[in-house]
C-alpha cells in the first residue's frame, strides 16, 4: 500500500511541477510557439467571428445569450472553444438573410425552441459530440438518453452562467423533470441525501451512458456502491450471496419506507430467499409488533409469554448482524 | 451672420445634447453586456433558528437540534478569462463555501489555466444523525469499541427480571457518523492529443451506527441474548486515480488506474455480557480492504457512419487482516490467522453502432462482467450465539461470471417517429472454486455453494417515440424477458444442515444435506436468482398547451412472476403514474405543481418448518405444524404532491417572494395468512392473541409535509435580503420500534426505548448577501 501510496505521490508532485512550469511557460513563452497563434490573437479572433451573431444577438435578448462568456467555453483565449458558429453552424441564410423570404431563415441548428422550429436530439447533440466525444460519454450512442431522444441541451444550459445540472445542489432539478418516481422516492422517510444537496445523481449515474446497469458510472452496482460503502468491499470469510451479487437485491438506493433503504421489512426481507432451519421458515403476524399489536402476555398455561427476538425490530438482524459478510473464524451463522 | 452664428450656436449646442442622449444608451447597454460577461461572487451571512430537537429532521442537514445557528455561503470567481477575455486571458479561479454554520458544510476552491491545467479543492462534511432517543445501560462512547456493565450483573429476563439498579442504568446515547471527505484534483493539457488527470480522496469517517450484537451463550447463558450496540465507524478511505486520455481524429481512447484502500481503526468491538457470565466478548469489525483496478476505454469512427467503442478493466480486491480469534463463539483456531482474500474483477464490453441508411442505426454488443474469487476455502468450527449448533464448516467463495448480448435496431419511421427494438441474451454461472473438508464432516463434491449455479435471460425491448407537433412529445415503451435458472437442489450453503437436524421433509434423494440454502425446502428458490418472466410498460407524453403552460403524464407497470417456485416469492408488481403541471403567468411569475402515486405488491409463499407448541415462551410460531403453507403479501402505496409558486417583481421589481410545498405519505402493509387444520393445535388459530401468527400487520405509515416560504429583496444593485421560513412535520407509526421499549422487550434483549423520530419543526432564518 505504500508503495502505491508513494508512486500516486510522485504521480501528484509530478502533474504540480508539470503544471506550475506550464503556467510559467505560459506567462514566458507561449503567446507564440511556432505556428500556434497567441492567445492575444486567439480571442481576438474568435471574438471577430462571435461579433457575427453578437452584432444582433446582445444583451437586449431574453435569454441571457453573453453570458456563455462567463463559462468555459467562452473564454476566447482557448483555442478549443467554439464561436458561436462552431454549435449554432455557419448559418449563411440566417446571417446574411435571404431576399423576399419575409425574414430570415432559421440558424442551421436550433437548439432551443423559439421562433424557429428545433432542429432534431441528434442534430443537436452531434454539435457537442463533436468536442465532447472522450471516454465519460463514450456509451453515448445506444443509451437510454440517446434512445429516448434526450440531446445534451435537454439538460445543460450552455449559455448560463451556472449550469443546473452540474451544480451540486439544483442538479437533481433536471433529473426529476423525467424522473417522477426518483423524485418522489427521495421524499420517503429513508433515503440518500439527495434532496439536501449531498449526494447527486451524477455520483452514482453517468448519464451519457455507461458500462454498467442503469447507466451507473461503474461496471456493477455493487462496484458503484462501493465507492462510499468501501467497508462492504471486502473479500470478507463468510459471504452473503445477494450481497456480492447486487446490492438491489435488498436495498432500494433513491428511498424507501422502511429503513435503512431496504425493499421489505425483516424477517419478511429475509423470507423471500430463507425457509430453513431456525425461525426462517416461519409465519409472522402481527406478533411481529410485540403486546402493542395485542400479543398476549401469557399463554394457554398461564405461563409468561414474550415477543420473539426473531421477529421484533431487526427481526432475523438482531441476531445475525453482519448481514453485509463476516470475517470472523467463527462467523458462519453471521452472528460474528 | 449674427443671425448665423446664433444658429450656429443653437445648433451646437443641440447637436451636443442630442450626441449625449444617443451615447448615453450606448453606454447603458455597454454596461449591461458587460454585466453578462462578467461573474457575480456572493457572500451570504445570516442567522437561522431551529424550534425543536430532533435527529430526524437534521438527518442530513446539520440541524439536529434546537437554537440558533450560523448562514454562510460564499462563491467568488475571478480571474484573467472573466477581467481580460479579448486579451486573451484563460486564467480563473474561484472559491466556494457552502452550509458553513452547518455540520453539512462543503468548502472548495480552483485554479485553472483553461487549456492548460487545473487544479481543484474540495471539502465536504456530513453528519448522519441516526437517533437521539436511543438508551443503553452500557458504559462506552458513541464511536468508541469498548463498552461494559459496572455493577450492572446478569440478568435473567430483560422483559420484566430487570431490577430497579438495573434500569435505573440506562441513560440516552445519541448516534450519528460523521463523513468527511477532502478530495484533490489535478489535470493538464499536454497537447492537442494528450491530457493527464489526477484524482485523491480521503474519506474519514466517525461515529457509529446500531447493530445487534449476540452474546455468545457461554458460562451458563442459554438461549439467544442480544444487546443492541453502537458500532463504530471510525473508517477512513484513501482514493487515487491517474488517468491519461488521448483523441486523435476519429479515435479516443483513456487509461485510468485507481486505488482505493480503506481503513478501520478499530479491529473489534468489546463488550460486556449480562447473560451467564459478564466477561466481555468480541465483536469483529470490517476488515481494512485494498482495490486496485485498471480501465482502458476507447472508441474509434470507423467511417462515416460505423462506430466502435470498447472498455477493459482488471480489478483485484484483496483483504488480510488477522482474524480476531479472541471471540467466545469459536471453538477452534488452528485455521489460517487471516484470510488472503482476493477477488479479481474483469469487465469487458465492445459495441458497433452503424448508421446502415439514413433511417437505420443498427448496433450490436457484447458485455462480460466476471468475478473470480481466488480466495481458499478452509474448515471453521463454531457455534450459534446460543451455545448450540456447533458448526464445522467451510468458507464458500463465491465466483460469478455474467455476460451479455445486445443487437438493436433504431428505425426512423418519419422524420417525428422513432421505433427501437433490442433483443438481450444475460447468461450467469456462479461457481465455489474449492470446498474445504474435514472436521468429520463430508460434503458432496458435486455440490455447489449456491442455489442457481446458472440462469439465461432473454429480453426484448421495444420503444416507440413521436413527436406530433412542436409541442407534443409521446413515448411508450414495453419489454418483456425470461430468466431461466438451473438450479442445485442439494447446493451447501451457509447455515446447511450438516450443522444440526432440520425438521420437516426431507428430500428422497440423497437426504444428507436435507434441503438447500440453509436447509430450504425442496421448490423454495431465493428470488433474486430464481426464473422469472418479467413484462414492463412505461408511457409518457410531454405536452406544452400554450406559452405558459406545460403539462407531463408518465406512467410505469413492472410485473414479476416466478413460475418455478413452488414456494418462496411468486410474483409482485409495481406501477406508478406522475403528473405534472407548470404555469408561467406571467414574466417573473410561475406556478408549478405535481403528483406521483407508486404502488408496489409482493407476494410469497412458504412452508412453517418447526411443530411447536402452544405453551412456548415466545410467539416465534407456537402452536402450528410443520408443512403448513403459509403466504405473506406486501402491499406499498406512496402518494407525494408538491405545489410551488414563484413570483417576482413587487416593489418595483425589487421583492421576489417563493413558496413550496410538499406531501409525501408512505404506507407499507403486510398481509400473513396460514393455511393449517385449528384440530392439530388443541382448536387455537392463528390469530389467536397468544399466536397472532397470520393476519394484517399494521401499518408501516409516515407522513412528511413541508411548507417553505421564502422572500428575497434587493436593496440595492449590490445587497439583498432574504428571509425563510419552513415547517416541516414527519409522523411515523412505525411498530419497528415496539420491541424495543422497556418492558415490551422479547425475554432476552435489552431494551434501547428508541422512537420513530416523529417531529414538527420550525426553521426561521435571515440572510444578508452581498453580490460583488
Amino acid at each position: 500500500m505504500k508503495i502505491l501510496k508513494i508512486i500516486y505521490l510522485v504521480f501528484f508532485l509530478y502533474l504540480i511541477c508539470f503544471e506550475t512550469s506550464s503556467s510559467y511557460a505560459q506567462n514566458l513563452t507561449l503567446p507564440n510557439l511556432g505556428e500556434t497563434p497567441s492567445r492575444a490573437a486567439t480571442a481576438k479572433e474568435a471574438l471577430r467571428k462571435d461579433a457575427v451573431c453578437t452584432g444582433c444577438h446582445d444583451e437586449s435578448e431574453s435569454a441571457p445569450i453573453l453570458s456563455i462568456y462567463q463559462t468555459k467555453h467562452g473564454v476566447r483565449g482557448d483555442s478549443r472553444t467554439p464561436t458561436c458558429q462552431s454549435c449554432h453552424g455557419e448559418s449563411e441564410k440566417h446571417v446574411k438573410g435571404v431576399a423576399g423570404s419575409g425574414g430570415r431563415t432559421a440558424p442551421d441548428v436550433v437548439f432551443k425552441k423559439g421562433v424557429y422550429a428545433q432542429s432534431g436530439d441528434k442534430e443537436r447533440s452531434s454539435q457537442c459530440l463533436t468536442c465532447h466525444s472522450g471516454s465519460k460519454r463514450s456509451n453515448w450512442d445506444g443509451a437510454a438518453h440517446q434512445n429516448n431522444g434526450v440531446a445534451c441541451n435537454s439538460c445543460h444550459q450552455v449559455h448560463r452562467p451556472s449550469d443546473k445540472v452540474l451544480n451540486k445542489v439544483t442538479q437533481t432539478e433536471v433529473c426529476f423533470t423525467c424522473h417522477k418516481d426518483q423524485r418522489a422516492d427521495t421524499k420517503k422517510i429513508s433515503h440518500h441525501p439527495i434532496q439536501e444537496g449531498k449526494v447527486t445523481c451524477a455520483d452514482c449515474h453517468n448519464p451519457h451512458g455507461s458500462t454498467g446497469p442503469k447507466l451507473l458510472k461503474k461496471n456493477t452496482v455493487t462496484e458503484t456502491c462501493y465507492q462510499c460503502h468501501a467497508e462492504k468491499r471486502g473479500p470478507l470469510l463468510f459471504e452473503h450471496q445477494p450481497v456480492t451479487d447486487d446490492c438491489t437485491n435488498c436495498h432500494t438506493p433513491h428511498g424507501s419506507n422502511i429503513t435503512p433503504l431496504l425493499k421489505s421489512r425483516p424477517p419478511f426481507l429475509c423470507q423471500e430467499c430463507h425457509d430453513g432451519t431456525h425461525a426462517s421458515g416461519t409465519p409472522v403476524g402481527p406478533n411481529a409488533t410485540g403486546y402493542q399489536g395485542g400479543l398476549a402476555k401469557t399463554n394457554p398455561s398461564g405461563a409468561a409469554l414474550f415477543p420473539s427476538k426473531n421477529i421484533v425490530g431487526r427481526a432475523c438482524m438482531n441476531c445475525h448482524s453482519q448481514v453485509h459478510g463476516s470475517n470472523s473464524p467463527a462467523g458462519g451463522y453471521l452472528q460474528r | 451672420m449674427n443671425s448665423y452664428n446664433n444658429n450656429f450656436k443653437l445648433s451646437a449646442i443641440a447637436l451636443a445634447v442630442l450626441s449625449s442622449l444617443m451615447v448615453m444608451p450606448a453606454l447603458a447597454d455597454e454596461e449591461e453586456a458587460a454585466a453578462l460577461k462578467k461573474p457575480v461572487s456572493t457572500v451570504e451571512l445570516g442567522v437561522l433558528n431551529v424550534s425543536q430537537d430532533s435527529a430526524k429532521f437534521g438527518e442530513y442537514t446539520g440541524l439536529n437540534q434546537s437554537g440558533g445557528y450560523a448562514i454562510g455561503n460564499v462563491n467568488i470567481r475571478g480571474g484573467s478569462a472573466y477581467d481580460l477575455n479579448a486579451q486573451g486571458g484563460t486564467q480563473r479561479w474561484s472559491i466556494r463555501g457552502t452550509d458553513l454554520g452547518l455540520r453539512s458544510r462543503s468548502v472548495g476552491a480552483s485554479l485553472s489555466d483553461q487549456g492548460s491545467w487545473n487544479l481543484d479543492f474540495q471539502y465536504d462534511e456530513l453528519k448522519h444523525n441516526l437517533s437521539d432517543s436511543y438508551m443503553t445501560p452500557y458504559v462506552g462512547s458513541m464511536g468508541g469499541a469498548n463498552f461494559t456493565l459496572p455493577g450492572f450483573g446478569l440478568v435473567a429476563n430483560t422483559n420484566n427480571g430487570m431490577t430497579a439498579a438495573q434500569l435505573a442504568a440506562f441513560q440516552n446515547m445519541d448516534i450519528s457518523t460523521t463523513r468527511k471527505n477532502t478530495a484533490l484534483g489535478a489535470s493538464t493539457v499536454i497537447n492537442s492529443r494528450l491530457s493527464l488527470n489526477f484524482d485523491y480522496s480521503h474519506l474519514d469517517q466517525t461515529g457509529a451506527k446500531l447493530m445487534g450484537f449476540g452474546i455468545a451463550g457461554v458460562a451458563g447463558a442459554t438461549g439467544e441474548a442480544v444487546s443492541i450496540l453502537p458500532m463504530p465507524t471510525n473508517y477512513k478511505t484513501d482514493t487515487y486515480s491517474a488517468a491519461l486520455n488521448w483523441r486523435d481524429g476519429p479515435g479516443y481512447a483513456s487509461l485510468t488506474a485507481t486505488s482505493s484502500i480503506f481503513t478501520d481503526r478499530n479491529a473489534s468491538v468489546l463488550f460486556q455480557s449480562w447473560a451467564g457470565a459478564t466477561g466481555m466478548q468480541n465483536m469483529p469489525t470490517a476488515p481494512d480492504n485494498l482495490f486496485n483496478q485498471l480501465n482502458l476505454t476507447g472508441g474509434y469512427k470507423l467511417s462515416a457512419r460505423t462506430k466502435f467503442v470498447g472498455n477493459f478493466s482488471y480489478g483485484v480486491g484483496s483483504q488480510n487482516v488477522p482474524f480476531v480469534t479472541t471471540n467466545a463463539l469459536l471453538l477452534s483456531s488452528g485455521t489460517p490467522s487471516s484470510l488472503s482474500g482476493s477477488v479479481v474483477n474483469t469487465h469487458a464490453d465492445v459495441k458497433l453502432i452503424d448508421q446502415t441508411t439514413r433511417d437505420l442505426v443498427l448496433s450490436g454488443a457484447y458485455k462480460l462482467d466476471d468475478r473470480d474469487n481466488r480466495t481458499s476455502s478452509n474448515m471453521y468450527n463454531f457455534n450459534a450465539i446460543s451455545g448450540a449448533n456447533t458448526a464445522n464448516y467451510p468458507n464458500t467463495p463465491l465466483s460469478t461470471r455474467k455476460a451479455l448480448f445486445e443487437l438493436a435496431a433504431d428505425y426512423r419511421l418519419k422524420d417525428n417517429q422513432h421505433v427501437r427494438i433490442a433483443l438481450t441474451h444475460e447468461s450467469i454461472d456462479r461457481n465455489c472454486n474449492s470446498f474445504a473438508s474435514g472436521g468429520g464432516t463430508t460434503y458432496l463434491t458435486t455440490s455447489n455453494c449456491v442455489v442457481a449455479k446458472s440462469s439465461a435471460d432473454n429480453k426484448l425491448d421495444a420503444t416507440y417515440r413521436l413527436k406530433t407537433s412542436e409541442d407534443t412529445t409521446l413515448r411508450v415503451g414495453y419489454a418483456f424477458s425470461d430468466r431461466q435458472a438451473t438450479v442445485d437442489p442439494y447446493a451447501l450453503a451457509a447455515f446447511i444442515s450438516k450443522n444440526g437436524a432440520i425438521p420437516g421433509p426431507v428430500p428422497a434423494v440423497n437426504p444428507t444435506p436435507a434441503g438447500q440454502n440453509a436447509g430450504d425446502y425442496f421448490g423454495f428458490y431465493p428470488f433474486f436468482s430464481a426464473s422469472r418472466l418479467e413484462q414492463a410498460l412505461k408511457a409518457s407524453v410531454n405536452w406544452q398547451v400554450t406559452e405558459q403552460t406545460d403539462l407531463g403524464l408518465s406512467a410505469r407497470y413492472t410485473g414479476d412472476r416466478y413460475p418455478d417456485s413452488t414456494y418462496g416469492v411468486q410474483n409482485g408488481k409495481t406501477w406508478s403514474l406522475s403528473a405534472d403541471a407548470t404555469y408561467n403567468y406571467q414574466e417573473n411569475g410561475a406556478l408549478n405543481s405535481y403528483v406521483t402515486q407508486q404502488y408496489r405488491q409482493r407476494d410469497m409463499t412458504n412452508l412453517q418448518r418447526y411443530t411447536v407448541t402452544a405453551s412456548a415462551a415466545s410467539a416465534t410460531a407456537i402452536g402450528i405444524p410443520a408443512t403448513a403453507s403459509w403466504t405473506n403479501n406486501l402491499i406499498d402505496q406512496d402518494i407525494t404532491m408538491g405545489l410551488g409558486v414563484k413570483h417576482g417583481g413587487l416593489l418595483a421589481g425589487k421583492l421576489q417572494l417563493a413558496a413550496d410545498l410538499s406531501y409525501s405519505l408512505g404506507n407499507a402493509a403486510y398481509n400473513t395468512m396460514l393455511n393449517y387444520n385449528g384440530a392439530t393445535t388443541g382448536g387455537l388459530t392463528c390469530s389467536n392473541a397468544t399466536l397472532l401468527s397470520c393476519g394484517q400487520l399494521p401499518d408501516i405509515r409516515t407522513l412528511i409535509t413541508r411548507l417553505k416560504l421564502t422572500g428575497i429583496y434587493q436593496v440595492d444593485k449590490s445587497s439583498t435580503v432574504a428571509l425563510n421560513y419552513l415547517r416541516q412535520r414527519m409522523d411515523s407509526n412505525d411498530y419497528y420500534y415496539n420491541g424495543y421499549q422497556a418492558g415490551y422487550v422479547p425475554s432476552t434483549l435489552l431494551a434501547t426505548n428508541q422512537t420513530t423520530g416523529s417531529y414538527s419543526v420550525q426553521v426561521i432564518s435571515a440572510s444578508f448577501i452581498h453580490n460583488f
